[in-house]
């Protein structure tokens, strides 16, 4: 680094003041270590945290701001699936039976695991795991009871035949139950100095502002463990993050970068690469279905027809997205995808004259001045909501406001506060919206969502997912039917049936599958996921993270 | 001693006010914090854990008014309960862990800027129509009108990026062991030179402009031109009979400064990466975490407060007339 003699007056001036922050901070008076060396192999994989401005030593993994890592590399799941591949990795557990009736699933775990304190992992860590989850933070209404045999072997037992279960228990961090059970409120505790069967568990150097996992000296892949640590950088915005990106201070960088050709990748095009696979959750624009015309299933699609979505994915995101199809599955979905209905769609594609038809036929006719009616007259008006400080979803409501305006309706964009906007979409007080969906390794969520009508509440009762409140009775048929399969392949019929369904009565509009954002430099380490190694996405806070911390070696 | 105690008491009713200000104005927003963090998470979270997560962060249903009752209490009794979006870490220590740093930079900064700030002030009245009061307050007002955040952004770039005087990002090198060393205060030190110069240029018009303005009026006053009359030393004249007499804006200008250090410089942190409370205060504004708002709030309303009656006490000593009064 260079430094200017004028910088080194200024550091004798300014040092006086910083004396009183030590007192106030109430540091401790220690030896001051070197920072880490140049050698790539002493070097911590450094990665930016942008919506954090300052860490808290808090790693109870059942805090809503889990600190991060803390599900990714300092506790592990039973099993690991990937979207980018649509593959599914054994991890804690070597391998896993459903019972035929589907009411339960047997893991066996793997050998020869330890925490990072050197006890071994059993069976009762799983079961206690689930026991206080339940406890603490709900869910997993399903589950009857979590039984271990032994122990290696686990059984989930539910209270109805439910596959979804497997990724949905399978995908849950494990927690030490010789830890936490002697803890008094274990939802309250912040859990310091965590214990976990992950890669890099001891952390070291705590500040606000940054912090370091090392490695757990009792890891049961220790060759996997190439990489000395991995140090986490507080940011509170995207700009901050994407500077220390784009001037090679951070080796991974999974925030937004807006043009990352020019602002990323051009500063050294030799070791930098960003890869956005489209496996984030399907972006729809969700039409109140409790409102006319929004009743309508012909209104529905022809608004849909109407919106231009290669304009909605190169102006709104940048040409990140990709377009949805009338399967209105993400990419996540991919291998579920029924390959009938997606070459064949109709009301996802634009087709304005199409539309314009749909809507004359189905009752709502055009004006002299262009502008379309309702049935009782009034005109052809609503809103669509979008929180102001998401421009790229803004600029998505502005493209289809345009487009809409082609067949003789009025959308104005109403962009307040996410918090006003969101209240809206929960009580059922909103016309349209630009909203995210489920995202799981299985269908079943997307659908249950989005057209279930065990999801559907009243306007005026809160609900927290199907907004659009919409139901549909032969839906629900084929969701039980899936639910209760056990058996892939036949699972895979009903889904391209729920598809069929899905394409009949369009309970949403789809819009495009959200990209996984991440990009990285591989100066200092090599070995990351790419298009066409895609054993993980790019993310640093899905399940598939700990597959890169444990891929990743340093350059030599 | 009667002025003190009146002051004291209408004190406390700013404070009784402003408290229940902070306590109703969250309660006025929309939704409450679970569905938000929900909403936050964008599908992350499961909505059959909303209940659970209620109960556990004991966001509650009870009548408005026995949540003030137990709101005053707990201010009472300086229990300011668990921060919710940083659950389960208590209010007081994600403060306390921050604070440190939020001081020191905006203190810094509003010395800086105010020492000098009045003395370019005191010089440019004094020389009415010379070198600096002729070309530094148009320039002065020409930067301090920008917007903070491009201003900062610009200068990071140009000394930060490009110059590679000053270090991008946080209060200190990552991985430095904070403690009383010459290497750590040097660093620190170094850390804090960016963003506080920002905030001294944006804010050091202001204070120039004030004291210049009252200075010309005081230098008008007959008991200057009967101190040069008398032959007294310029500079005595200066500091003594105009100065002292024109810094009384200036003092109030400066306690309100004091009490609105400890708020954080929100832009200045996120910027620079720096790691105070600013940004703590719009998250736990934009999460609806009461708690955590309401003990910032009070720890802002505890400063503006304490720093007025500091000012106070001081103008006693500086204003005569208060005294009479």
């Amino acid at each position: 680094m260079t430094q200017s003699r004028f910088l080194r007056s200024a550091r004798i001036a300014a040092a006086g003041l910083a004396m009183g922050v030590l007192v106030l901070t109430g540091c401790s008076a220690t030896a001051s270590k070197p920072a880490a060396g140049a050698e790539n192999a002493s070097a911590f994989l450094t990665i930016p945290r942008e919506d954090m401005g300052t860490f808290i030593q808090n790693f109870n993994p059942f805090a809503p701001a889990v600190n991060p890592m803390v599900q990714q590399s300092i506790y592990e799941s039973l099993l690991i699936f990937n979207p980018a591949k649509g593959d599914t990795v054994p991890w804690l557990a070597t391998e896993w039976t459903s019972a035929a009736d589907g009411k339960s699933v047997t893991f066996t775990l793997r050998e020869g695991v330890k925490w990072s304190d050197g006890k071994p992992f059993v069976a009762d860590d799983v079961a206690y795991t689930f026991e206080l989850q339940k406890k603490i933070k709900g869910g997993f209404d399903y589950l009857e009871a979590v039984t271990a045999e032994g122990t290696n072997k686990v059984t989930f037992t539910f209270n109805k035949p439910w596959s979804p279960a497997l990724y949905d228990v399978g995908q849950l961090t494990i927690l030490p139950k010789h830890i936490w059970s002697a803890l008094a409120d274990p939802e309250k505790d912040a859990n310091a100095k965590p214990v976990g069967t992950g890669p890099y568990t001891e952390v070291d150097n705590f500040q606000a502002q940054s912090f370091v996992l090392k490695k757990n000296p009792n890891y049961w892949q220790p060759e996997k463990q190439k990489i000395a640590g991995i140090k986490m950088l507080a940011f509170a915005g995207n700009d901050g993050a994407n500077l220390a990106a784009a001037n090679g201070d951070v080796d991974w960088a999974p925030q937004y970068i807006p043009n990352i050709e020019k602002t990323f990748i051009s500063k050294d095009k030799e070791h930098r690469q960003y890869w956005f696979p489209a496996t984030g959750s399907m972006i729809n624009w969700q039409l109140n279905t409790t409102k006319a015309p929004f009743t309508d299933t012909a209104v529905r699609k022809a608004l849909s027809m109407a919106v231009d979505r290669d304009q909605v994915t190169k102006i709104g995101m940048g040409g990140y997205a990709k377009p949805a199809d009338c399967t209105g599955l993400s990419g996540n979905y991919e291998t579920w995808k029924n390959p009938a209905l997606k070459d064949n769609c109709t009301w996802t594609k634009r087709n304005v004259d199409e539309a314009n038809k749909l809507l004359d036929q189905a009752g709502y006719p055009k004006g002299a001045d262009g502008k379309r009616t309702l049935k009782d007259g009034k005109p052809f008006e609503f809103k669509i909501s979008v929180g102001a400080t998401s421009s790229d979803w803004l600029s998505v409501a502005n493209v289809i406001s345009q487009n809409l305006a082609d067949v003789g309706v009025t959308a104005k964009v109403d962009s307040p506060d996410w918090a006003a906007v969101v209240a809206g979409y929960e009580t059922g007080d909103f016309d349209s919206g630009i909203v995210w969906s489920a995202n799981d390794p299985s269908p079943h969520k997307y659908f249950n969502t989005s057209m279930g009508t065990a999801t559907v509440k009243p306007v005026g009762t809160k609900t927290f997912d199907n907004y659009h409140r919409f139901g549909d009775p032969k839906a629900d048929a084929l969701l039980a039917q899936f639910a209760a399969e056990a058996d892939a392949g036949k699972q895979k019929d009903i889904a391209y049936k729920l598809q069929e369904e899905y394409n009949d009565v369009a309970p949403l509009v789809p819009l495009f599958s959200g990209p996984e954002w991440g990009a990285f430099n591989d100066t200092r380490f090599t070995g990351w996921p790419t298009e066409d190694n895609p054993y993980a996405t790019l993310s640093v806070r899905a399940p598939t993270t700990v597959l890169v911390l444990t891929t990743l070696e340093p350059r030599k | 001693m009667r002025f003190i105690l009146r002051r004291l008491g209408f004190y406390l009713i700013a404070f009784w006010a402003s408290i229940t200000l902070n306590f109703l104005l969250p309660r006025f927003m929309p939704g409450d914090p679970v569905s938000r963090m929900f909403a936050r998470s964008t599908g992350r979270m499961q909505p059959e854990q909303i209940e659970a997560l209620r109960k556990l962060l004991g966001v509650d249903d009870r009548p408005i008014w026995e949540q003030y009752v137990d709101y005053l209490h707990s201010i009472v009794t300086g229990q300011m309960g668990v921060s919710i979006s940083r659950f389960p870490t208590p209010v007081t220590e994600v403060i306390a862990s921050q604070i440190g740093w939020t001081l020191l930079l905006g203190g810094t900064a509003l010395v800086i800027a105010a020492v000098v700030g009045n003395l370019l002030g005191i010089l440019a009245a004094w020389r009415r129509g010379g070198a600096i009061d002729s070309a530094l307050p148009p320039v002065l007002v020409f930067i301090g009108s920008f917007p903070y955040f491009w201003l900062a952004m610009g200068a990071l770039y140009l000394f930060g990026v490009v110059l590679g005087w000053f270090p991008l990002r946080h209060a200190f090198t990552d991985g430095l062991e904070p403690g009383f060393t010459w290497e750590f205060i040097s660093d620190a030190a170094a850390h804090l030179v960016l963003p506080a110069l920002t905030i001294v240029l944006v804010s050091i018009g202001g204070w120039m402009l004030g004291m210049r303005n009252t200075m010309i009026a005081t230098n008008a006053e007959d008991y200057i031109t009967m101190a040069e009359a008398k032959g007294l030393r310029p500079g005595r004249i200066m500091f003594r009979y105009a100065a002292r007499n024109a810094m009384l804006p200036s003092v109030t200008s400066f306690g309100m400064g004091l009490g609105f250090v400890v708020g954080g410089a929100l832009l200045t942190e996120v910027v620079f990466a720096y790691p105070g409370v600013g940004y703590q205060l719009l998250n736990a504004v934009q999460g609806l975490d009461y708690p955590l708002m309401q003990g910032l709030f009070l720890t802002i309303t505890a400063a503006v407060l304490l720093a007025n009656f500091l000012v106070d006490i001081l103008y006693v000593r500086l204003d005569p007339r208060v005294r009479s009064n």
